[in-house]
C-alpha cells in the first residue's frame, strides 16, 4: 500500500515539476486499478496546490481533472461531493487556474452519481465566479458541456433555479463568435425552450443574445477540420427562432426586415424560418403581422428572379395559411384566415383573368399555396376562383389562354381532391356542370397541349368517387379509347394511357366493358411492316403498339387483369404459326411484363398471373422447340433471342413477388419439366419428342435455348424455396455451360449456373460445385474451342461469388486479372469486368433476392485495383488496353465518395487512360472523371496541366460520344477554384473554338456550353 | 436589384417557351453531318436573361426563330430582336448581349449580324450602328462594368 | 462631284498571281491583332492587340521573330501604334485611354511617358513628318494635337472638337503640316494650323457610314478613306484657283470605288513606292487598287488589281506598305495572326 502511495507521490511530482503529460495517464490507470484513490490523488497534490505560484496550483488541479476526465465512472457519491466543493472553491483562485477546473467540473458532471442538489450549486458558481466570453474557444465549450450535462442529467434541479438559470445562460452565450460553440449554444437554447425551463422576463434577452447571428454569414474556411457547415448553424438557430410562440413578436418584424433586404440568401433563410416558426404559431402571433408578411411573400413571388425564392416564398404562404387554419376560434372573435385569404384573393383574383401576361402564374401558385394548407383554406379559396376561371375560360377563345386557365383550374382541382374527399361540403357539386363541359370541351380541342390538359382534369375529376354521373365517367372513357386510336401526338398519346391506368383502378368495370372491347378489336390485325397507311394520320402500326401499351397500363385491377392477360397470351399464341416478326412478340411480351409489375401490388392477382402466363409460355415454346429443325437461319420465331429474353424478364417479374407456398409446388413441376422432361406443367400434352434441354448434342439443340426461361424462373426465387435435385440441375448447367452450343444458350447455362451459386447455403454442395466448376473453367480455358464459354463461366460465378463474398472470389478474380494478358482473350476479360461490377439487370441483383452484401463494390476494388495497376505496369504495350479498360469498368461503378479518397493513387493512371487509343476506354475514363472533378481539386491541382491538354485533344476524337463527354469534362473543370483555372482561360477558350464547328450538334452544343462557362470564371459578373 | 429598383413595365406579356429541340436519329449518327440551322442559333439565344425581367429574352418575344438566319455555308448570322417597348433603354444592352452569346458560341468563321427589328425602336439606326462596330464592342466588353451586366444576361439563372 | 462605279469588279486573268503569301505567324495568339507599323527603314515592325501588348517583330534570315513584347504599358487593347519620323519612337494609343511614348534603346524599348488627358479609348495616333508634333484621337470625338520639345516633354497644344462622334482615325500629310480625321460621324475632317492655332480646314462628306481609316499618296495631294459604308473614295486637293473665292485649298471626291468589297472597309494603305492602294476588309479578303495608266487626274480610274479571297480565316484589320521594299505588304486579322505578302503589279 505504501508503496502505491510512493510511486504516486512520484507520478505527481513527475507531472507537476517535471512537465511529463504522460504520468496523468499512469495516475488514472492506478485509479481505475484500485491501487489508489482520487481523494489520495488530490492528498498528494496537496502540497502543490498551495503553491503559491499560480501556474504551479494550476498544474496541480490539470493532473487531478485529467484523471477525472478518465475515470469519472469509478467515482463514488461522497467522493463526488468532496471534489465538488474542491472545485468550486478554486473557481475563485488565480484565472489561469480556471480551465482546468472546468475541465474536472465536466468531468463530474458525467458522474451517474452527482449528489443531488449539486448542480445548482456548480452552475451558480460559474455564473458568478466565471466570465465565460473571455475563457479560450476549448474551455467555453466546456462549460458548454458542463450545462448541456446537468440539463440532460438533472433537469428538475435546474428547473428549481427559476429564470435565473436562462439569465445565467444567457450572460454565458453572449458574444459567443466560435461556430463549434455556436452549435452547442443554439442546442442548449433549444432545450431551455421545448423542456419548458422557465423564461421569466427574460424572453426578448434570449431572443436576442440569438438573433443576433441572424441570417447566419460563415463560410467555413477551406480545408475547415471541424466539418461544419454554414447549414449546420441555420439549421441550429432556425431550431431556436423557431421553438416557441413566445418569440413571434420579435421574430416576425426581424424576418420582414430581412425578406426586404437585397441578399438572396437572407430572402431564403428568412422565408425558410418563417415556414418553420409557423408549425408553432397561432391567429394570435400572427395577427399584428400578416399584412407585413403578406406583402413581402407577395413581392418575392411576383418579383423574383430565383425559383428558390419563389418555392420558398409559396412555401412559407402554406404554412402561414396552415398556421391560421389551426386555431379554435371563439364564436365573437374576427376569423383570421378569412380575412388573410380575402386580402390575397384581392390582390391575385384579377390576374387570373389575364393569362398571357407574367404574373398569371405567379398568382395562381400564390392561391394554390394558401388554398393548399387546410380544407377551409381549400373550400373558401375555390369557391371564389373556380367560377371566375370558368368564366374565363369561355371568355378567352385563344386555345393558348384556354390552355393556361384550364392549367390553373386543374391546380386547383387537384387541392380539392386532396381536402374534400367526401360527397358532402365538397364545394365542387355546384360547380360540376360548368366544369364538366369545359373539360369535355378541352378534351375534343383541336390543340394538342390544351387537351393533354384536359386529360389531367379528367383524371382528376373522374377519380373522386361519386362526383361524376356513371353517364360521365362512360364518356371519358370513351374519349380517352379515342385519343389512345387516334391522337398523333406520341408524348400526348403517352400521358392519355397513364391516366388511363389511374383511372381504371377507380371504374375497373367501366373499362372492362368500353375500352377493353375496343382495344382488342383494333388489335386483331397485326400490321406488317410498310403497311398501307394512307387516310389515317398516325401509322397502323403505331396504333398496334399503343392498343398493347394501354390494355398493360389499363391491368390496375384484378377484373382487368383477367380481361387483358388471355387477350394478350393470345397474341403471343399466334406467334405459333412461326409467320409474326420477333419484333411484334417483343412488344407483346413487354406488355405482358408490364403487366407482371402491376399485379406485384395485388397477391390475387399475381398468383392468377402466374398460372396462367408461366405455363403457357412454356408449353408453346417447348413445342417450338420441337418442331424446329435446328437451322440457324430458320430459327421459330419464338426462339428467337429477343423474343426469350424479354419472356424471361417477365417471369422474373411474376415470380419474385409471389408467395413462397405457391413457388413450391411449381418450382417442383418446371424443374421436372427441364431435368427429365415431365411435361405434366404443360397445358398441350401431344408432344412429337420429348423435351431434353441439357441434352449437349443431337436434334434437341434448339431445346437448349429455354433455359434462359428457366434460368428466369429459378433464379428469381426467394432464398428460403427450396430447388429440387439442385446437385443433377448444377452438372448439368455446368455442362451446357461449355458445350458448344449458341452463345445465348451457353451464355444462359452459366448465369443461371452464377444465380444458384449465388444463393446456395455454404457447406459441401456448394464447395464441390465450386470446384467441378473450377475444373471445368481451367479445362475449358485450355481447349481452343471452349475458350469463350470458359471466360463466359468464369465471370459469372465469380461475380456471383463477389456480391456474396465467398472466399473463393479471390482466386477467380485473379484468373481474370490473369486472362488480361491473354493475347485473345485480353480483351473479352477485360470487357467483362463491366459485368462483374455492374448492376445486372435480369438476375443476381436485389430484386431477385440475390445474396448481395453492401459495399461488394468497395471491397472489390480495394482488394483488385492494385493488382490491376500492377498488370498495366507489367503489361506489354499490347495489352496494357486491355488493364486500363478493366480498371476503368471497375471505376465507372464505384460510388463516387469512394473514388474521390482513392484518386490521389489512380490519377496518374487515368491520365494515361486518356491517351490510350481504345475509345471505349476513353469514354469510360471520362465518365468516371466527369463527377469527381468537382470534388477532387487539391488532388488535380497537381495535375491540371497535364489534364487541359489530354481533354482538349479528345474534343476531337473521331468518336462523337469521346468528344461529348469530354467537353463535358471541360464544363465541370469550370467549377475548381479560380486560381487553378485562370492561366488556362484563354488557351482554353481559344481551343474550344474549334468544337465549335464540329459536324455534330450534339457535339457543338456541348461545346458551346462548356466555352461560354470559361468565358465566364473571373469575369465580372458571373 | 430585385425589390429595389421599380421595373418599366412588372406585368409585360409572357409568351411560351419553345421546348428543349428533340434529338433526332440523324444526329446521333456520327456520319452525318449537322448543318447548323436557324432553330440552333435560336436555342443559343433564346435563354439569355432580359437585363430588367427575371424573364427569358424568348418569353418577353424579344426572339423568334423566324428572325434568326443563318447561311452555315457562307457562314453568315443574322438575328433580329425585337425591344419590349420602342424607347426601351436597354436595347442596345440586349443586342449586345445577344452579340456576345453568338461570338462566344459560333465557330469563328461565321460574320455575326445583329439589328433591331426594322420599325420596332425610336433609335433603331444608332443602336444598329453600334452593335454593328467591333471595335466598340471591343471595347464595352473591356467595361467591367457592362460585361457584369452582359455576363449576368448570359449566366444561367440559379 | 464624281462617282465613278467600276464596270466590272472581275478580275484580270493574271491577277491571280499578283499577290503572294511570303508567311504567316501567330502575332497575339489568344486574341485579335489590330495594328501594324513599319519603322521609316523597314527594319522593324511593330503590331499591337486586344492581349494589351506591343510586340516588335524583326526579320531573321527568311522568317520573322518577336524582338519584344511591351507589356507593361496600357491596361486594356492597345489599338494603335505608330512610330517617329525618326525611328527612336514608337506611340501606342489604348482603350485605357492613355497614349504611352516608347524609347528604342538597343533592342529594347522603355516607356518614357504617358499622355493622358481623353476621357475614353484612344484609338488612333500619329506623328507629323517634322517629328515635333503628335496627333491622337478618341471616342471622346476629339482630337488632339501634341508638341514635342527637346526634353521629350509632351504638351498639348490644341484639343479639336469638330467631329460629333467618334474618331477613328488620324494621319498626317506625308510632307506637311495637315492632319487629316475619319469618325463615327461618316466624315473626314482635315485641319492645319492658322495664327497659333489648329483649324479645321476642311470636311469631306460623303461616305453614308462609319470612316475607318485615312491614307495619303506619296505626294500628299490625293487622300484615300474606307468606311463601313463598304466603299473607298479618293479624294483630291483642288488649289485655291482651282476652286474659286476660297482662300483654303478644298478637297474633292473624286473616285469612288463600290462593289468591290462585301463588308466594312477596316483599312486602306497607300503605298508611297508603287502608288498601289491595299484596303483591309471585315470579309477576311485583302484587295490591292491600282491607278489605270492614262486615267485623267480628275477623274481618275482604278482597277482591282489583286484579291486574295481569304487572306485571314476572320476580319482583316490592318494592311501596312514596307517603306522601302516595293510590293511587300504586312497584314494582320482577328484570328491573332499576322501575314506578309509580296505583290507584283498584273502585266
Amino acid at each position: 500500500m505504501a508503496e502505491a502511495q510512493d510511486s504516486l507521490w512520484g507520478l505527481v511530482e513527475e507531472f507537476v515539476s517535471g512537465q511529463q503529460d504522460s504520468k496523468a495517464t499512469e495516475v488514472a490507470a492506478g485509479v481505475k486499478d484500485g491501487a489508489f484513490t482520487v481523494l489520495q490523488v488530490v492528498e498528494a497534490l496537496g502540497s502543490c496546490l498551495a503553491n503559491p505560484e499560480p501556474r504551479t496550483r494550476g498544474r496541480g488541479v490539470q493532473l487531478l481533472s485529467q484523471v477525472l476526465l478518465q475515470c469519472y465512472a469509478n467515482l463514488k457519491e461522497k467522493e463526488v461531493e468532496v471534489l465538488v466543493v474542491f472545485y468550486e472553491n478554486r473557481l475563485k483562485d488565480h484565472h489561469v487556474i480556471t480551465p482546468h477546473v472546468l475541465q474536472g467540473l465536466k468531468a463530474l458532471s458525467m458522474s451517474v452519481v452527482f449528489p443531488p442538489g449539486l448542480a445548482v450549486s456548480v452552475l451558480k458558481s460559474i455564473f458568478q465566479e466565471v466570465h465565460v466570453q473571455s475563457l479560450m474557444q476549448l474551455d467555453r465549450h466546456t462549460v458548454y458541456m458542463i450545462i448541456t450535462n446537468f440539463m440532460n442529467n438533472r433537469e428538475q434541479e435546474l428547473k428549481s433555479l427559476g429564470a435565473d438559470f436562462t439569465f445565467g445562460f444567457i450572460q454565458v452565450m453572449d458574444g459567443e463568435k466560435d461556430p463549434r460553440n455556436l452549435l452547442v449554444a443554439f442546442q442548449i437554447v433549444q432545450n431551455i425552450i421545448t423542456k419548458n425551463y422557465s423564461l421569466g422576463p427574460f424572453v426578448e434577452e434570449l431572443f436576442e443574445v440569438t438573433s443576433c447571428y441572424f441570417p447566419i454569414d460563415f463560410n467555413p474556411p477551406p480545408n475547415d477540420p471541424h466539418g461544419i457547415t454554414r447549414e449546420d448553424l441555420i439549421l441550429g438557430l432556425r431550431a431556436v427562432l423557431a421553438s416557441t410562440p413566445r418569440f413571434a413578436e420579435f421574430l416576425l418584424p426581424l424576418l420582414i426586415e430581412k425578406m426586404d433586404s437585397d441578399i438572396q440568401s437572407a430572402k431564403v433563410d428568412a422565408l425558410q424560418t418563417l415556414t418553420a416558426a409557423c408549425a408553432v404559431y397561432e391567429q394570435k402571433e400572427l395577427k399584428e403581422f400578416l399584412s407585413g408578411l403578406w406583402s413581402s411573400i407577395r413581392r418575392e413571388v411576383f418579383q423574383t428572379a430565383s425559383d428558390k425564392v419563389e418555392a420558398e416564398g409559396l412555401a412559407a404562404l402554406h404554412a402561414l395559411s396552415a398556421g391560421l387554419s389551426r386555431s379554435v376560434l371563439s364564436p365573437d372573435s374576427e376569423d383570421l384566415l378569412n380575412t388573410f385569404l380575402s386580402s390575397i384573393l384581392q390582390d391575385c383574383r384579377h390576374h387570373l383573368c389575364e393569362p398571357d401576361m407574367k404574373l398569371v402564374w405567379p398568382s395562381a401558385k400564390l392561391l394554390q399555396a394558401a388554398a393548399g394548407a387546410s380544407s377551409r383554406a381549400c373550400l373558401k379559396v375555390t369557391a371564389n376562383v373556380l367560377p371566375l376561371l370558368l368564366e374565363q375560360y369561355n371568355q378567352h377563345v385563344q386555345s393558348s389562354h384556354r390552355r393556361t386557365i384550364l392549367e390553373m383550374t386543374l391546380g386547383f382541382l387537384k387541392l380539392q381532391s386532396k381536402w374534400l374527399q367526401e360527397e358532402d361540403g365538397n364545394g365542387l357539386a355546384n360547380f360540376k356542370d360548368p366544369l364538366c363541359s369545359m373539360v369535355f370541351s378541352a378534351v375534343t380541342d383541336p390543340s394538342t397541349p390544351l387537351q393533354q390538359v384536359a386529360v389531367k382534369a379528367l383524371t382528376v375529376l373522374g377519380t373522386q368517387q361519386g362526383f361524376l354521373s356513371s353517364g360521365d365517367i362512360d364518356l371519358i372513357v370513351d374519349h380517352l379509347t379515342r385519343l389512345i386510336l387516334e391522337e398523333t401526338d406520341s408524348q400526348s398519346c403517352q400521358a392519355v394511357i397513364d391516366s388511363s391506368g389511374s383511372l381504371a383502378r377507380v371504374h375497373p368495370a367501366v373499362f372492362i366493358s368500353r375500352m377493353v372491347p375496343q382495344l382488342c378489336s383494333r388489335l386483331q390485325t397485326v400490321p406488317m411492316e410498310g403497311t398501307d397507311d394512307r387516310g389515317s394520320a398516325i401509322p397502323q402500326r403505331t396504333v398496334w403498339q399503343r392498343c398493347l401499351e394501354a390494355l398493360a397500363a389499363i391491368s390496375t385491377h384484378h377484373s382487368i387483369v383477367q380481361e387483358t392477360v388471355p387477350i394478350l397470351l393470345d397474341h403471343v399464341r399466334q406467334a405459333q404459326k412461326g409467320d409474326t416478326i420477333a419484333e411484334d412478340v417483343v412488344a407483346v411480351c413487354k406488355s405482358l411484363h408490364q403487366v407482371a409489375v402491376l399485379c406485384q401490388e395485388n397477391a390475387e392477382s399475381l398468383c392468377y398471373y402466374h398460372q396462367k402466363v408461366v405455363p403457357c409460355l412454356l408449353s408453346i415454346t417447348v413445342l417450338a422447340a420441337m418442331q424446329d429443325r435446328g437451322n440457324a437461319a430458320d430459327l421459330h420465331v419464338l426462339l428467337n433471342d429477343n423474343v426469350l429474353t424479354a419472356m424471361a424478364s417477365l417471369i422474373i417479374s411474376s415470380t419474385t413477388h409471389l408467395s413462397p407456398d405457391l413457388l413450391s409446388s411449381s418450382v417442383s413441376q418446371i424443374v421436372n419439366l427441364f431435368l427429365d422432361g415431365d411435361v405434366s406443367i404443360l397445358k398441350e400434352n401431344s408432344f412429337p419428342s420429348k423435351f431434353l434441354p441439357f441434352q449437349i448434342d443431337g436434334p434437341a439443340a434448339p431445346q437448349s435455348r429455354l433455359v434462359a426461361l428457366f434460368m428466369a424462373f429459378v433464379c428469381s426465387l426467394p432464398r428460403n424455396v427450396e430447388i429440387p435435385h439442385l446437385s443433377r440441375l448444377l452438372q448439368d448447367l455446368l455442362s451446357l455451360s461449355l458445350a458448344g452450343c449458341c452463345a445465348f444458350a451457353f451464355t444462359s447455362a452459366a448465369k443461371c449456373f452464377a444465380g444458384l451459386i449465388n444463393k446456395c447455403p455454404a457447406g459441401e454442395q456448394l464447395d464441390n460445385s465450386l470446384q467441378s466448376a473450377s475444373h471445368k473453367i481451367e479445362s475449358g480455358l485450355e481447349d481452343e474451342s471452349r475458350r469463350t464459354q470458359a471466360v463466359t463461366l468464369l465471370t459469372w460465378v465469380t461475380k456471383a461469388l463477389i456480391l456474396r463474398y465467398h472466399p473463393m472470389d479471390g482466386h477467380l478474380t485473379n484468373k481474370m486479372i490473369g486472362l488480361l494478358s491473354d493475347r485473345d482473350l485480353g480483351p473479352l476479360a477485360a470487357d467483362m469486368f463491366c459485368l462483374l461490377v455492374s448492376d445486372s439487370p435480369d438476375i443476381l441483383n436485389k430484386a431477385c433476392h440475390a445474396d448481395i452484401r453492401i459495399m461488394f463494390r468497395q471491397r472489390f476494388f480495394t482488394e483488385n485495383v492494385p493488382k490491376l495497376v500492377q498488370g498495366f505496369n507489367a503489361a506489354n504495350e499490347d495489352n496494357k488496353p486491355n488493364y486500363l479498360k478493366a480498371l476503368s469498368h471497375v471505376l465507372n461503378c464505384l460510388p463516387k465518395q469512394v473514388l474521390v479518397t482513392e484518386l490521389p493513387s489512380l490519377i496518374s493512371l487515368l491520365l494515361e487512360a486518356l491517351s490510350c487509343p481504345d475509345e471505349v476506354v476513353q469514354l469510360s475514363t471520362l465518365t468516371c472523371l466527369e463527377p469527381l472533378l468537382l470534388d477532387a481539386a487539391a488532388i488535380l491541382s497537381v495535375h491540371i496541366d497535364t489534364l487541359i491538354s489530354k481533354l482538349l485533344c479528345l474534343t476531337s476524337s473521331p468518336s462523337m460520344a469521346v468528344r461529348i463527354t469530354a467537353l463535358k469534362c471541360m464544363l465541370a473543370l469550370t467549377k475548381l477554384p479560380l486560381p487553378m483555372l485562370l492561366p488556362y482561360k484563354q488557351q482554353v477558350i481559344r481551343a474550344l473554338a474549334k468544337p465549335l464547328d464540329d459536324k455534330k450538334r450534339l457535339v457543338r452544343k456541348e461545346a458551346v456550353e462548356a466555352r461560354c462557362q470559361w468565358f465566364l470564371i473571373g469575369s465580372p459578373g458571373s | 436589384m430585385v425589390g429595389s429598383s421599380q421595373l418599366e413595365n412588372a406585368n409585360p406579356l409572357i409568351y411560351q417557351r419553345s421546348g428543349e429541340r428533340q434529338v433526332t436519329a440523324q444526329d446521333e449518327d456520327e456520319q452525318l453531318h449537322d448543318r447548323i440551322d436557324d432553330r440552333e442559333i435560336f436555342d443559343l439565344i433564346r435563354s439569355i436573361n432580359d437585363p430588367e425581367h427575371p424573364l427569358s429574352l424568348e418569353e418577353l418575344n424579344v426572339v423568334e426563330e423566324i428572325r434568326v438566319k443563318v447561311e452555315d455555308k457562307e457562314s453568315t448570322v443574322s438575328v433580329e430582336f425585337t425591344p419590349t417597348i420602342p424607347h426601351c433603354s436597354m436595347a442596345t444592352l440586349i443586342g449586345l448581349s445577344i452579340k456576345v452569346k453568338l461570338l462566344r458560341s459560333l465557330p469563328e468563321r461565321f460574320k455575326v449580324d445583329v439589328h433591331i427589328t426594322p420599325g420596332t425602336h425610336a433609335s433603331e439606326h444608332a443602336v444598329n450602328k453600334q452593335l454593328a462596330d467591333k471595335e466598340r464592342v471591343a471595347a464595352a466588353l473591356e467595361n467591367s462594368h457592362l460585361l457584369e451586366v452582359v455576363n449576368q444576361c448570359l449566366s444561367a439563372r440559379s | 462631284m464624281l462617282i465613278i462605279f467600276s464596270l466590272s469588279p472581275q478580275t484580270r486573268p493574271s491577277m491571280k498571281d499578283s499577290l503572294t503569301l511570303l508567311s504567316r505567324l501567330s502575332a497575339h495568339p489568344d486574341s485579335r491583332c489590330w495594328f501594324l507599323a513599319w519603322n521609316p527603314t523597314g527594319t522593324l515592325l511593330a503590331s499591337c492587340g486586344g492581349d494589351k501588348t506591343i510586340r516588335i517583330w524583326g526579320k531573321e534570315g527568311d522568317t520573322w521573330v518577336c524582338k519584344s513584347v511591351l507589356g507593361e504599358g496600357h491596361q486594356r487593347t492597345v489599338r494603335k501604334v505608330a512610330w517617329s519620323p525618326c525611328g527612336n519612337y514608337l506611340a501606342s494609343a489604348s482603350f485605357d485611354a492613355t497614349t504611352c511614348i516608347w524609347m528604342k534603346k538597343n533592342n529594347d524599348f522603355e516607356c518614357i511617358t504617358t499622355l493622358e488627358g481623353h476621357e475614353n479609348e484612344v484609338k488612333s495616333v500619329a506623328w507629323a513628318p517634322s517629328g515635333s508634333l503628335l496627333a491622337t484621337c478618341s471616342r471622346d470625338k476629339s482630337v488632339w494635337v501634341w508638341e514635342v520639345d527637346e526634353e521629350e516633354e509632351y504638351e498639348c497644344v490644341s484639343v479639336l472638337n469638330s467631329h460629333t462622334q467618334d474618331v477613328k482615325h488620324v494621319v498626317w500629310h506625308p510632307n506637311q503640316e495637315l492632319l487629316a480625321s475619319a469618325s463615327y460621324d461618316d466624315t473626314v475632317k482635315l485641319y492645319h494650323e492658322e495664327e497659333d492655332d489648329w483649324v479645321c480646314c476642311a470636311t469631306l462628306e460623303g461616305h453614308t457610314s462609319t470612316v475607318w481609316s485615312l491614307a495619303f499618296d506619296q505626294s500628299g495631294e490625293q487622300l484615300a478613306s474606307c468606311s463601313d459604308d463598304k466603299t473607298m473614295r479618293i479624294w483630291r486637293r483642288m488649289a485655291s484657283g482651282e476652286e474659286q473665292g476660297k482662300k483654303d485649298p478644298t478637297w474633292k471626291c473624286i473616285c469612288t470605288l463600290s462593289g468591290y468589297h462585301t463588308r466594312t472597309i477596316y483599312d486602306v494603305n497607300w503605298s508611297h513606292l508603287t502608288g498601289a492602294i491595299a484596303t483591309a476588309c471585315g470579309d477576311d479578303a485583302i484587295r490591292i487598287f491600282e491607278e489605270d495608266a492614262g486615267s485623267d487626274v480628275m477623274q481618275p480610274t482604278f482597277s482591282l488589281t489583286a484579291h486574295m479571297p481569304r487572306a485571314h480565316s476572320q476580319d482583316v484589320n490592318c494592311v501596312a506598305w514596307h517603306p522601302k521594299e516595293p510590293g511587300l505588304l504586312a497584314s494582320c486579322s482577328d484570328d491573332g495572326e499576322m501575314a506578309f505578302w509580296q505583290y507584283q503589279r498584273p502585266e
